[in-house]
């Protein structure tokens, strides 16, 4: 008995698990470390990798939103 | 704009996740989105709970493996 209290011990620490959504095929690395750098600022970055550019954050919304905003005025630009 | 998958981040022990991989490698990749690095993945939510229990599974079968040796060790030791 006292292992099996043990082990359900040991469970609560085993995993820690956070919800949210992994971001990849970003285009460029700038697209890439602009998007992490906006998720951080946000507080919503919970894990990162360069290299790989994969991110996962907690949130969704407003990157989405942000990388909307970030397409129209790069179009913008370009017409002026 | 790049690809977004729902998921949940698991961040374990590289031990735990060496079970993890193994697990879903028999099952024929049900549970895991993306390999992240040596102690952190993303699992499909949905399977989080069933793989959660297959863990268990695993390390309570090592765990009863581990006494039974330790027992037949003694009985070495004694005889």
């Amino acid at each position: 008995v006292v292992d099996q209290i043990r082990l359900w011990q040991i469970e609560g620490e085993r995993m820690k698990t956070t919800p949210g959504f992994l971001f990849k095929d970003f285009a460029s690395e700038w697209d890439f470390q602009d998007t992490a750098r906006y998720a951080e600022e946000l507080g919503i970055l919970a894990w990162k990798d360069s290299k790989r550019r994969l991110m996962f954050a907690t949130r969704t919304e407003q990157i989405v939103d942000y990388l909307k905003r970030r397409g129209e005025q790069q179009a913008v630009g370009r017409k002026v | 704009m790049p690809r977004v998958n729902k998921g949940v981040l698991v961040e374990c022990d590289p031990s735990i996740k060496a079970i993890l991989l193994k697990i879903d490698q028999d099952a024929g990749h049900a549970y895991i989105i993306e390999d992240l690095d040596e102690s952190t993945l993303v699992v499909k939510e949905q399977k989080l709970a069933d793989l959660k229990h297959q863990l268990d599974a695993v390390l309570r079968k090592t765990s009863m493996q581990e006494r039974e040796e330790e027992s037949s060790g003694d009985d070495d030791g004694d005889f």
